[in-house]
């Protein structure tokens, strides 16, 4: 217990520097400024970033990563707020009760809630994560390959379930993801897979200039396609968040909290499920149903806590089971991996300093963004009214420094071209993305795990169903699936409900 | 159910004769990865074993690539894909995905990077692209010429601030390599 304190306690102390407190302000704010302006996401603005900070120490480039994921989070309700436009599409739930706050005259005071809704759940994902992470790593520590191997077939597969839209479009992504991540040299043979000659080809995709073209350039070109937003309000009210508020639904934030840290663990869902659930649960359980949608102050704190506290449980699975929550925790994971740690278990074992610097870390972080919560209002109405005319090509020419800035090669800027279309075509025909990221950032570990067990088993698929947490995985991903197929879910749950009225 | 009850934010399904063509280009990658797979060597006679082969995997992805196309097929044949003239209120409800806007930023961004860049030190390259980009998109017709004038400066000196800060920031700042 102690021991840990200490830890802790020397993890805060060494983040306590002039040039880490310098960069945890500006990534924080940098953070808050990609969530605020719509068309820039959290998973954007940590791809983008990890090309860049490529050459700090690990420490220090995981930490901006995180203050740029936990202020995007946050930043993305300025906008749903001002313009009835979510930033991010974690804020969506904010525009329902944000905006007609706004219009009622009361931007500051959502801005306020959603600066303390955030804040605290943040905080609450935070105490969750420090709780349970050593508990799933410890219990983790006994899975061999076989087990791994069917933890990144159910993140690939729950990803496309659950994270919103088509499942069957879901499946698909998630699996083009894993084909697209054989592509290259394989580890056994050095046999080019799919390279047809091409150097450039044989060594691989890179992950990040793809994540930097399926989600920077795509949303550049979405953006330039849509039309311009205009703030609606410019006359705000006291941002400073009112203790009545925490003290009246400290329920809501309680169990939006709760809900959120439980979506974030769950592979690829993400923010904006946690704070949709977080929003239906609180009007399921509200007093003032009526008020929902029309500027509700537990609504929108109940959105805000929900988002919020999913970050720090998106980043629970990675730690424990290399198993990314979310897109943005996904890229987080590919950039852990590119600074030499090793997510997982074993990261306990081998970085065990890791842990409670990841914890000093968020909690820097969400100290950062309430002080930016208070300071930030005025300046950020002007940002989020640059036209994208003048911001695009600047994410634009961004995007390409981050795409060849990791190997230098020309080649990762036509592959951030390339990924760029693909992810702006796939967005119009409906699929979400989390699963292509999932199963791209998975695919090398789902590979190798499953060679190493058949190595290990003598070819054998036996030990893949036999074992307990293999078989228990095994049926949720079947399970899954079939829950998936039109009808199925219907009929269960009339078949329950029968079997309840009997 | 009420528009901001939608858990996820669910959007408006595409008609199902989309579905077909997504369908047919899914199963095309498909195919084609798990016939490419398979015709990769399996190092059996170097002693290599079976399930260490090189296609093994990407083999397996193209199958489940290939079955879960003719599922979505399927589905949409069922849902009145191949039916003439089905849904064409839905599809109207599309909206196009390639405006003018987007072929212009498109064909901008392919410049920079085909023709400007490599070509000419980073930040003028950037500053090119920038304020090109920024002054063909806020080019009005029957603008008044001081008006227009004061918006090209706008966008060169946009350009140049944007090509010099990136320029100085990564390079001097994150010790990162300019293209």
């Amino acid at each position: 217990m102690f021991d840990s304190l200490g830890q802790l306690g020397s993890a805060f102390v060494g983040f306590m520097n002039p040039h880490s407190l310098f960069n945890v302000l500006w990534a924080t704010f940098l953070g808050i400024v990609i969530g605020a302006l719509p068309g820039l996401t959290a998973t954007m603005g940590v791809a983008l970033l990890t090309t860049l900070t490529f050459s700090m120490p690990h420490n220090e480039a995981i930490m901006v990563l995180i203050c740029i994921y936990v202020g995007a989070i946050y930043g993305g309700s300025r906008s749903a707020i001002l313009l009835n436009i979510p930033g991010t599409p974690a804020s969506a739930a904010s525009t329902l009760d944000g905006y007609p706050l706004a219009r009622k005259g009361m931007a500051g005071r959502a801005m306020g809630i959603s600066t303390s809704g955030s804040w605290l759940g943040t905080l609450f994902g935070i105490l969750c994560l420090a709780l349970f992470t050593p508990v799933l790593s410890e219990w983790a520590l006994s899975f061999q390959s076989f087990e791994f191997f069917w933890i990144a077939v159910f993140g690939v597969v729950v990803a496309g379930t659950l994270a919103g839209g088509d499942p069957l479009k879901g499946y698909l992504a998630g699996f083009l993801g894993l084909f697209i991540a054989t592509i290259g040299q394989e580890p056994y043979y050095n046999y080019q897979r799919y390279a047809f000659g091409f150097t450039d080809l044989a060594g691989g995709i890179g992950l990040l200039p793809a994540l930097v073209g399926a989600y920077g350039v795509a949303e550049v070109m979405s953006a330039m396609r849509g039309p311009a937003a205009k703030a609606v309000s410019s006359t705000i009210d006291s941002v400073v968040p009112r203790i009545a508020d925490v003290l009246k639904y400290w329920k809501t934030i309680f169990r939006s909290g709760a809900i959120g840290v439980w979506i974030g663990i769950l592979p690829g869902l993400g923010e904006d499920a946690a704070a949709w659930s977080s929003y239906a649960a609180a009007r399921r359980a509200s007093k003032e149903k009526e008020e929902f949608g029309k500027g509700s102050i537990e609504g929108l704190m109940a959105a805000e806590t929900g988002e919020a506290s999913s970050v720090p449980g998106a980043i629970i699975p990675v730690l424990t089971l290399a198993l990314p929550g979310s897109a943005p925790s996904a890229v987080l994971m590919a950039a852990m991996m590119i600074h030499g740690l090793n997510p997982g278990p074993n990261l306990a074992l081998e970085s065990p300093q890791f842990f409670y610097q990841i914890i000093a870390m968020l909690v820097i972080a969400d100290m950062s963004k309430l002080i930016f919560g208070f300071v930030l209002v005025r300046p950020l109405i002007k940002i989020l009214l640059v036209p994208r005319e003048r911001l695009m090509p600047i994410v634009f020419v961004l995007c390409l420094v981050g795409a060849y800035s990791i190997t230098s090669r020309v080649f990762d800027i036509y592959v951030m071209l390339v990924f760029g279309l693909i992810g702006f075509v796939m967005r119009e025909l409906k699929f979400n993305m989390a699963p292509l990221i999932l199963g791209l950032v998975l695919g090398d570990l789902l590979e190798k795990n499953l060679t190493r067990g058949l190595v290990l088993s003598g070819g054998s698929l036996v030990p893949f169903f036999t074992r307990p947490v293999c078989a228990i995985l095994a049926a949720l991903t079947v399970v899954s699936i079939v829950w998936s197929i039109p009808g199925v879910s219907d009929r269960v749950k009339r078949l329950f409900s029968r079997a309840g009225s009997t | 159910m009420a528009s901001n009850e939608q858990p996820f934010g669910h959007e408006q399904p595409l008609p199902a004769r989309f579905d077909l063509w997504i369908a047919a280009v899914f199963f095309v990658i498909g195919a084609t990865a798990a016939l490419l797979a398979y015709r990769m060597p399996t190092f059996v006679d170097q002693k290599g074993e079976i399930y260490t082969a090189p296609g093994l995997v990407p083999g397996f992805y193209g199958v489940v690539i290939v079955l879960l196309s003719i599922w979505l097929a399927v589905r949409a044949m069922r849902q009145g894909a191949l039916r003439a003239g089905a849904e064409p209120g839905q599809a109207q409800t599309i909206a196009n995905p390639v405006s003018h806007r987007l072929a212009l930023a498109v064909a901008l961004a392919l410049l920079f990077v085909v023709f400007l860049l490599g070509h000419m030190p980073f930040w003028l390259s950037a500053a090119i692209f920038v304020a090109a980009f920024t002054g063909i998109f806020e080019w009005q017709a029957g603008e008044p010429w001081p008006t227009r004038a004061r918006r090209l400066g706008e966008a060169i000196v946009l350009g140049l601030v944007t090509g010099v800060l990136v320029s100085l920031v990564f390079e001097r700042f994150f010790y990162v390599r300019l293209p």
